[in-house]
């Protein structure tokens, strides 16, 4: 078989191959991994590609096949580096923990490996999560398998860019501010951040602890709801994590009541700086759906225009406090000095990249004595303004609607004067995950042969009528898959 | 460039986050963290006198676990490959400053 | 000599007596241990571990509490403490800010015969650091060594607010907040080991001049929080006197040369940058649990000694000996079932019992006597079926074998010779074998009296009743006449 042939696959489908004999676990997990050989010149998605053991796992279960297949048996799946996988290597992307593998797994990677997974490698991102391009990876960027020149988005780009290129059929990434949406809509795939509290944060290096969502990144809606299926739920090592049971697939509405959803569109997401071709495109989408006879309507989120600021506060002052923990001390990069203090400053500062630094120093400030109302304390209420808001909205309508991202995926090395211009490529995801809400992004239409994400927002826990919407929308644009470098493959 | 944090505050936050810069480093900083600030004078425009502030996103009361102890797990591992470990300890090089040691006289 | 007024307000830790640590479930255990070998994940800091709260923590922290008469908040929250040092693995420890598991009670005991009341401002848990150690066989020459089995060992931290007038109150308060906590069995409150840990806050004011607060740390024992303080009065009224200024600072007690000494470094406070920590959630106090706990609560040290001052006529002095511990106080009454003479227990208790477990180096519910036991050997006394003395050395085998004390008696063939006959058959021996005492006390000397009895006893081994022999031998002295 060739990888090719896996371009429109669902999880559904892998197990028919499983069934059928057309192929084993060990034969796949060797297909992908041929597959990152070849592409990873090209896009360097991964940190660590965990060969000998994904190829062992396979090999066991191949050699081992249940009568009933568990939701994940012989998946390949990419894992961001945040997400600890006890022995393998856990960088974050960063220097600071270079030589980190952590001595246990997270909960997320247990209940994979449980449903019977196989974990293919780490994939690159920001360090330490910070960042809308995966450009600030102390081990150099990630390319976007549509167009080499330009980003994959951030944080989670490598994740999000392996899935795009079929170097992997499933991924995991982490969303903060954005971090899974917006590499989903750069990379033309499907990318959910669920709601808080859906999916335990235990083993996930923290960067902003109220904001940390793990995200599912699939070719397609269906193995979205797969993957949530299994990593969801209670989970008693998380204070966090709801106490609530995994998600369902029964709490999908069928398409009939799919039809009688209201849909908002917030006009505070149509600025005049979005990128018009985005714009053409949801429009494009909306007019699909109202064919449908689903019900569209526009509504408001005036305290939009504030969440970034307010995330730039909360986010970098959790940041400032989650990041002291690497001090040297028992794990990690140490730079040895004359004494304790000389070893902390020698090695924070080599051990952490710019942007890190950067978020460090403003969290630090932004809680520090005198300045805590002024910025922290405003920065929580403001927090909460943007939480009404949308408890407002969503009175009245099931989901909202939005462009994903301002602009198409931008080129690598664009030298920014103000940081502040790159925080801007995440103002649609912001506020959502201000508010703690699920939201998805799916690709939406390609432009110029870049493709444009959709994101649909929910209300807590609605996580059913959001992917049920998702999955409908899907459906009705019907959208060739991504698979960048087909040609390239065929030509071979 | 509107200056909202000073130079020498910059200074202050850097000391306490244990970072350090050259002066060039700084003055970069120094530029960007005004930047952003002064973005954040835009709350500034909205009436936040009788908003509560949302710490966090909790949808229930927390779990809280029974008093039974067990064994960690990882241990071993952590010692053997922490940057230095003598006898079981981890080990930090010598603790010069007076300052230093206040923080620790404080438990026995 | 002008009047100075000393002002004192503590701030008490005491380690939790849970099984777990507050955050994870590593044992609390840690006495003793191979350095990092009670540690997890969670209480090492690793990369993406979280903490989630031990029940038993809040339920222990609520009695205490409660116990001071605290206000119970609504809503309670963490909040991380920022800053950096090799025993704080997070580089944060959590702990409360603002709102705290209670404010606003109070704490009543006795300083030199006198009740007290000192203000508690508030009660509050937060998890332990880490012990670091500076040398040792292990560490290579320059370095310190990091032992985490502390770290996320649960801690109530209990402030009251400047009340204390006097080194002695200060150490007398502290006394009683720790036998509060025992009693409680919310700590073991053993300042030597570290589960109980003091900080004192000292200022003197005259009439002229306002006090500066000078911080007290390193006080490791009741003694040494007066001691320290007491040097700190001192210290700080020289200064006065010759118009040199105090200054707001930090000082440590050096229990070797028994004076403070400043730990001024930076001028500047340490910025702790508290924020809510997001990890944690925060979670209420039902009333039902409140409740609960608040009918549960023992009566405390200070209610128990009142009541038997009341209920037994002791002295205030008396009752507090007996009510400093818990295990001691529930001896006495205990024995009190069997044996209703207060007094009597409480000076056997207060004597002879304490002395046996000082030298076995022994608590009361480590030694082998009950007080059902005491109660028998007591009655005995009473009885005069045997002499204090012979009770005294009969109570010493008890506490050494476990045994009762009629089996020590039968065992040591201690027979108590209450027969007259047999006694005046011995009297008459003595007196013929001693004619010069005899002729002394026939001459007045009442002294010979004394020896003469001496010598009945030392022919019976003591097994003589004194009273009896005395008047034995009176009677066959005034015979002899």
């Amino acid at each position: 078989m060739k990888i090719e042939e896996f371009r429109d696959f669902t999880i559904a489908d892998y197990h028919h191959l499983f069934k059928e004999k057309k192929i084993s676990p060990l034969e796949l997990v060797n297909l992908f991994l041929e597959r990152i050989k070849r592409e990873e010149d090209r896009i360097h998605a991964f940190l660590f590609v965990n060969e000998e053991e994904a190829k062992s796992e396979a090999q066991k279960k191949a050699e081992n096949p249940p009568d009933e297949f568990p939701p994940l048996w012989g998946i390949p799946i990419a894992i961001k580096d945040n997400i600890c996988t006890r022995g393998i290597p856990t960088t974050c992307g960063s220097k600071i923990l270079e030589n980190f593998t952590p001595p246990y797994d997270a909960t997320v990677i247990e209940r994979l490996k449980k449903a019977g997974a196989i974990i293919l490698g780490k994939t690159n991102m920001d360090e330490f999560a910070m960042g809308s391009s995966t450009e600030n990876s102390a081990f150099g960027p990630t390319y976007n398998p549509f167009d080499r020149r330009r980003v994959p988005g951030g944080s989670s780009g490598g994740s999000a860019a392996s899935v795009c290129s079929l170097e992997a059929p499933l991924a995991l990434g982490s969303d903060t501010g954005g971090s899974v949406r917006q590499p989903a809509a750069f990379c033309g795939v499907v990318g959910l951040r669920p709601t808080y509290g859906r999916i335990s944060r235990y083993g996930v290096v923290s960067f902003a602890s109220s904001l940390d969502q793990i995200g599912p990144i699939a070719r397609n809606v269906e193995d979205i709801i797969t993957l949530l299926e299994v990593v969801s739920g209670k989970d008693n090592r998380d204070s966090t994590c709801a106490p609530y049971p995994p998600f369902g697939k029964s709490e999908i509405p069928a398409p009939e009541e799919i039809r009688k959803i209201k849909v908002g569109v917030p006009r505070e997401y149509f600025p005049s700086g979005l990128e018009k071709a985005i714009g053409e495109k949801i429009q494009e989408a909306l007019e699909k759906l109202r064919g449908e006879g689903i019900e569209i309507v526009e509504v408001s989120l005036p305290h939009t225009d504030y969440a970034l600021e307010s995330y730039y506060i909360v986010a970098p002052a959790e940041a400032s406090s989650n990041l002291a923990r690497y001090d040297g001390v028992m794990y990690g990069l140490r730079v040895e000095g004359d004494n304790l203090q000389d070893m902390y400053f020698k090695t924070r500062t080599l051990g952490f990249g710019k942007e890190v630094k950067r978020r460090i120093i403003l969290g630090t400030y932004c809680l520090s004595s005198g300045y805590y109302d002024e910025y922290y304390l405003k920065g929580m209420k403001v927090r909460t303004l943007i939480k009404q808001d949308f408890e407002e909205v969503l009175k009245n309508c099931d989901l909202l609607i939005t462009p994903t991202t301002p602009s198409f995926p931008f080129f690598l090395g664009k030298e920014v004067k103000d940081p502040y211009e790159m925080y801007l490529n995440d103002v649609f995801t912001i506020p959502s995950a201000m508010a703690g809400l699920p939201s998805v992004s799916l690709n939406c239409g390609y432009k110029e042969g870049l493709p444009v994400g959709l994101q649909i927002i929910g209300g807590p826990f609605e996580e059913g009528k959001l992917l049920g919407l998702a999955l409908f929308l899907e459906k009705l644009l019907a959208l060739p898959s991504p698979f960048p470098g087909f040609k390239e493959d065929n030509n071979e | 460039m509107k200056e909202v944090i000073s130079l020498q505050e910059l200074k202050r936050i850097a000391q306490l986050s244990k970072l350090e810069f050259s002066e060039e480093e700084f003055q970069g900083f120094f530029k960007d963290i005004n930047n952003i600030a002064a973005h954040f004078e835009k709350l500034n425009e909205l009436d936040l006198q009788d908003v509560s502030p949302t710490s966090h996103l909790s949808w229930s009361e927390p779990p809280f676990f029974s008093d039974e102890p067990r064994p960690g797990e990882g241990r071993e591992e952590v010692l053997k490959v922490a940057p230095w470990v003598a006898g079981g300890y981890f080990v930090v090089p010598r603790i010069v400053d007076k300052e230093e040691k206040r923080n620790e006289d404080r438990r026995v | 000599m002008s009047d100075f007024t000393t002002t004192i307000g503590l701030e008490v830790h005491c380690q939790l007596l849970t099984q777990a640590k507050m955050f994870c479930h590593c044992s609390t255990d840690y006495i003793g241990k191979e350095p990092n070998t009670l540690v997890c994940p969670v209480c090492l800091g690793l990369p993406g571990s979280l903490p989630v709260l031990n029940q038993k923590v809040v339920e222990l922290a609520l009695r205490a509490a409660l116990a001071l008469h605290s206000q119970i908040l609504p809503q309670c929250v963490f909040h991380r403490k920022n800053y950096f040092y090799p025993d704080l693995p997070k580089g944060y420890q959590i702990s409360q800010y603002d709102l705290p598991i209670g404010v606003g009670g109070f704490l009543e005991f006795y300083s030199q015969g006198v009740k007290k009341r000192v203000r508690i401002r508030r009660v509050h848990i937060e998890e332990d650091a880490g012990k670091l150690i500076h040398e040792g066989v292990s560490l290579p020459p320059g370095t310190s060594g990091v032992d985490c089995n502390r770290c996320g060992i649960p801690l109530a931290e209990m402030v009251t607010e400047p009340d204390l007038s006097s080194p002695e109150e200060a150490r007398d308060c502290l006394m009683m907040l720790r036998n509060i906590v025992c009693y409680l069995g919310v700590s073991d409150g053993n300042m030597e080991e570290g589960s109980l840990r003091c900080d004192a806050n000292i200022s003197l004011s005259s009439s002229s001049l306002l006090g500066v607060k000078v911080e007290v740390k390193n006080m490791n024992s009741f003694r040494a929080v007066y001691r320290a303080l007491s040097y700190e009065v001192e210290r700080q009224k020289k200064l006065l006197e010759e118009g040199k200024p105090i200054f707001q600072e930090t000082r440590h007690w050096d229990e070797a040369k028994e004076i403070t000494v400043s730990a001024r470094g930076k001028e500047e406070a340490e910025d702790y940058r508290y924020f809510p920590d997001p990890d944690l959630l925060p979670f209420s106090i039902k009333e039902e649990m409140i409740e609960e706990i608040k009918s549960e609560l023992l009566e405390l040290p200070l209610e128990r000694e009142e009541r038997f001052m009341t209920e037994y006529e002791l002295s205030q002095g008396e009752a507090e000996i007996l009510v400093q511990d818990k295990e001691i106080a529930d001896f006495f009454e205990d024995t009190l079932r069997d044996f209703d003479e207060p007094r009597m227990v409480c000076n056997w208790i207060t004597t002879e019992v304490f002395k046996n477990l000082r030298e076995l180096g022994a608590t009361i519910s480590q030694a082998k006597i009950t007080p059902a036991h005491l109660a028998e050997l007591l009655k005995m006394v009473a009885k005069k079926e045997i002499s204090g003395t012979i009770a005294k050395s009969v109570l010493e085998e008890m506490f050494a074998t476990g045994a009762r004390a009629r089996e020590v008696i039968a065992r040591r063939g201690i027979s108590f010779i209450t027969d007259e006959k047999e006694l005046e058959n011995i009297a008459r021996d003595v007196i013929e074998r001693n004619p010069q005492s005899v002729a002394d006390y026939l001459s007045g000397k009442e002294k010979a009296l004394q020896f003469l009895i001496g010598q009945v006893m030392k022919e019976t081994r003591g097994q003589a009743d004194p009273e009896l022999t005395r008047n034995v031998l009176i009677k066959v002295l005034s015979s002899e006449e």
